[in-house]
């Protein structure tokens, strides 16, 4: 028996959870919940080592209250999403489960859902130069253009934790950055060099994603899902295709699944590789990081005479793939990916026999296991301190029940073992395209689209870790569209990982995490 | 220990760059030309994102892999506006940005140019008439030249950088 289902029954009983119960079309289990049975419910999946996955907010989808609160635990195999409905206002569940702090302050920001006992109540997507009591997920806002404060008052500044004590100080950094990179702050509080607090601040390029997609049609929608986070389109897309495909029961040529399965593997080897060459970059080794860059590059080149775009983008549409790849470009692919093999096994070599790499990379950043499950940490991130987590496995989706990945997982934690933990991933991800190409039917790409009604959960294995996505089609357009990026969850754990270490670590440390800002701030 | 010893003993590992696109060779001849003529033999840029989706800064960083290096040319990232020629922004100016964006700006030293990068930062790009944007970065700056793409690729880059020499020297 599913092990959510079994829990559900834990807390509510046999017989009320018959009537409260409904699967979604994606192996997900939605339970009704009663205000009463709530704060029960959630201690009793607390104990039981489920992890809060995401939590998000809906207007209009039960009848009699005014939103919807749908609270998405995860166990091992098992998906188990609690439907709340709320009236403006929440007990919340931050104490329990830490991740759910952010996930409170974006429902605020969004519905104007005020949550009771919160230990956090500053905003967080809604900078102060948005006015107080504007809600932009609300249906009767509109989108269009608002009036926003060109200044702040310093009494209205975000106010950041402070830590005091003779010999602390400040450091802010941001949002502008010192590299080419994405804006954000990060306002460490240290003790000489040493790191004795960082606070993070996100959303400066909150760009209205999950607005912008509403009313719109699922295919003009595909084009939003591209615009997530750059450098995993693919995965975002394919999570956003994956809804609309269950929800109106589209079958997915085969073939389409091999070419999907590839892309998303090419995506991740080009993720990890560049994450690496910033690493090398970030401890001052730039042959070594060159061995990377260079290989980057060649990645992108790749896509490009693959999919005609760098970034594998407008390949992958809802019901298949826009176009078929011609045999020729996949016999030029596996080429590549055999030169790319070895010239990688070169590079990984000269990278770990130099001493000067290692003494940075051990011991540095480490992330404890025992932060993985309250903070929702997945990816290479999480796998690197013995974490599980792995959607193609836990979840597998497409064809990936076929073509199962080997689970890599380290036990340190730190920026080495994250380092090793993506080199594997890079070659497991090599074996799994050659794997791929070898099988590959024949047969056309995409099937006709008639879009239904209905709503559904999907999730991808990013290059970050798991890419959650909600999505409610009414009357043939969308109602609701939910991204939650791995990075969400993952940024949280770098302020874990930081301290104790020194500030000029910092970057590589951020680097070895690989999180995305854009895929955050939405 | 062994390996620490071995790797301090050992010749040091180098080699030549083996990688050369000619393309990108022709149009940095050109840009080094331009960057000698009119901004003294270097040319300082500082990048801003507000608001972009990160595959445009990933193209920027590209071009300072071995494959464009575009150091060889004159051109430097700097970490500071304060020693900046020119402002590289991409993404649609969210709202949450524009106060700091604009800061940028002012912090550069005149005479100052300013690209936008990508259909984002051009016109707004989807984002354009919604509530989170201000829309392209011509909103709050004058800008001086538009390269749209979704991202532009690191050789449009250079052209645009090249474009934009031409320009100044005009001027």
């Amino acid at each position: 028996m599913d092990i959510g289902i079994r829990a559900a029954q834990e807390f509510l009983g046999k017989d009320l959870l018959r009537d409260r119960i409904s699967a979604g079309s994606n192996n997900e289990h939605y339970v009704r919940i009663e205000e009463q049975e709530f704060e029960s419910a959630v201690s009793h999946l607390a104990a039981n080592k489920f992890v809060l996955i995401s939590l998000f907010c809906c207007e209009g989808f039960t009848a009699n209250t005014v939103q919807t609160l749908f609270y998405v635990f995860e166990r091992r195999t098992s998906i188990l999403i609690l439907v709340r409905g709320v009236n403006g206002c929440a007990t919340s569940i931050a104490d329990i489960y830490p991740s759910a702090s952010w996930f409170e302050r974006e429902c605020r920001d969004g519905f104007g859902v005020e949550f009771e006992g919160a230990f956090d109540t500053r905003r967080l997507f809604l900078h102060e130069t948005y006015s107080e009591g504007f809600h932009p997920l609300k249906k009767a806002f509109k989108n269009v253009p608002v009036i926003t404060k060109e200044t702040i008052n310093p009494a209205d500044e975000y106010p950041f934790r402070e830590v005091k004590g003779e010999g602390v100080y400040q450091v802010p950094v941001g949002p502008v950055h010192a590299g080419i990179i994405e804006p954000g702050h990060f306002r460490f509080s240290v003790i000489g060099e040493t790191i004795f607090n960082l606070e993070v601040r996100m959303f400066y390029k909150h760009r209205g994603i999950e607005k912008l997609a509403e009313g719109k049609s699922p295919q003009e929608c595909v084009r939003i899902a591209e615009a997530v986070s750059g450098d995993e389109s693919v995965a975002n897309v394919t999570a956003f295709c994956m809804t609309i495909e269950q929800i109106s029961q589209i079958p997915v040529p085969e073939r389409a699944w091999y070419l999907r399965t590839i892309l998303l593997e090419l995506e991740r080897i080009c993720s990890h590789i560049g994450d690496q060459a910033g690493m090398l970059v970030d401890v001052a080794f730039p042959l070594g990081a060159n061995q990377f860059s260079v290989l980057r590059e060649e990645c992108f080149r790749e896509n490009d005479r693959l999919t005609g775009s760098r970034f594998l983008r407008d390949m992958i549409c809802i019901g298949g793939m826009n176009r078929d790849i011609p045999k020729r470009s996949i016999d030029e692919l596996a080429l590549f990916v055999k030169q790319l093999r070895k010239r990688y096994r070169t590079g990984l070599k000269i990278v770990l026999s130099t001493a000067s790499v290692i003494d940075r990379f051990a011991t540095t950043g480490v992330i404890r296991p025992a932060l993985l499950r309250p903070l929702n940490i997945t990816g290479p991130s999480a796998r690197a301190s013995g974490g599980k987590v792995d959607v193609r496995l836990n979840h597998p989706y497409g064809i990936y029940n076929q073509f199962r990945p080997k689970l890599q997982r380290l036990r340190d934690g730190d920026v080495l073992s994250r380092f090793t933990i993506k080199a594997s991933e890079v070659m497991d991800s090599l074996d799994l395209i050659e794997r791929l190409i070898a099988a590959m039917p024949e047969g056309n790409v995409s099937n006709d689209v008639p879009i239904r009604d209905g709503y559904t959960l999907s999730m991808v294995e990013s290059a970050r870790g798991q890419n959650l996505c909600w999505v409610w089609i009414k009357d043939g357009v969308i109602e609701r569209y939910k991204v939650r990026t791995a990075s969400f969850g993952n940024w949280l754990a770098i302020e874990h990982a930081v301290q104790g270490n020194i500030i000029p670590d910092f970057p590589v440390i951020n680097k070895s995490m690989n999180l995305s800002y854009a895929g955050t701030d939405l | 220990m062994v390996n620490a010893l071995t790797c301090l003993l050992k010749k040091k590992v180098t080699e030549d760059n083996p990688v050369r696109d000619e393309d990108v060779e022709a149009i940095g001849r050109e840009i080094k030309a331009a960057i000698n003529a009119v901004f003294g033999r270097s040319l300082a840029i500082r990048e801003l994102d507000t608001g972009s989706d990160n595959a445009t800064e990933i193209e920027i960083n590209n071009l300072n892999n071995p494959y464009y290096d575009v150091e060889r040319f004159g051109i430097t990232f700097v970490a500071s506006p304060r020693h900046a020629d020119i402002l590289l922004v991409t993404g649609a100016v969210t709202h949450n940005m524009a106060i700091a964006a604009k800061k940028t700006y002012d912090a550069m030293p005149s005479p100052k140019f300013v690209i936008a990068v990508g259909d984002d930062a051009c016109t707004g790009g989807i984002f354009a008439g919604t509530y989170a944007v201000l829309g392209g970065a011509d909103r709050i700056f004058p800008v001086d030249l538009k390269i749209p793409g979704n991202p532009p690729t690191p050789t449009q880059i250079l052209t645009g950088l090249l474009a934009l020499m031409h320009k100044a020297r005009k001027e």
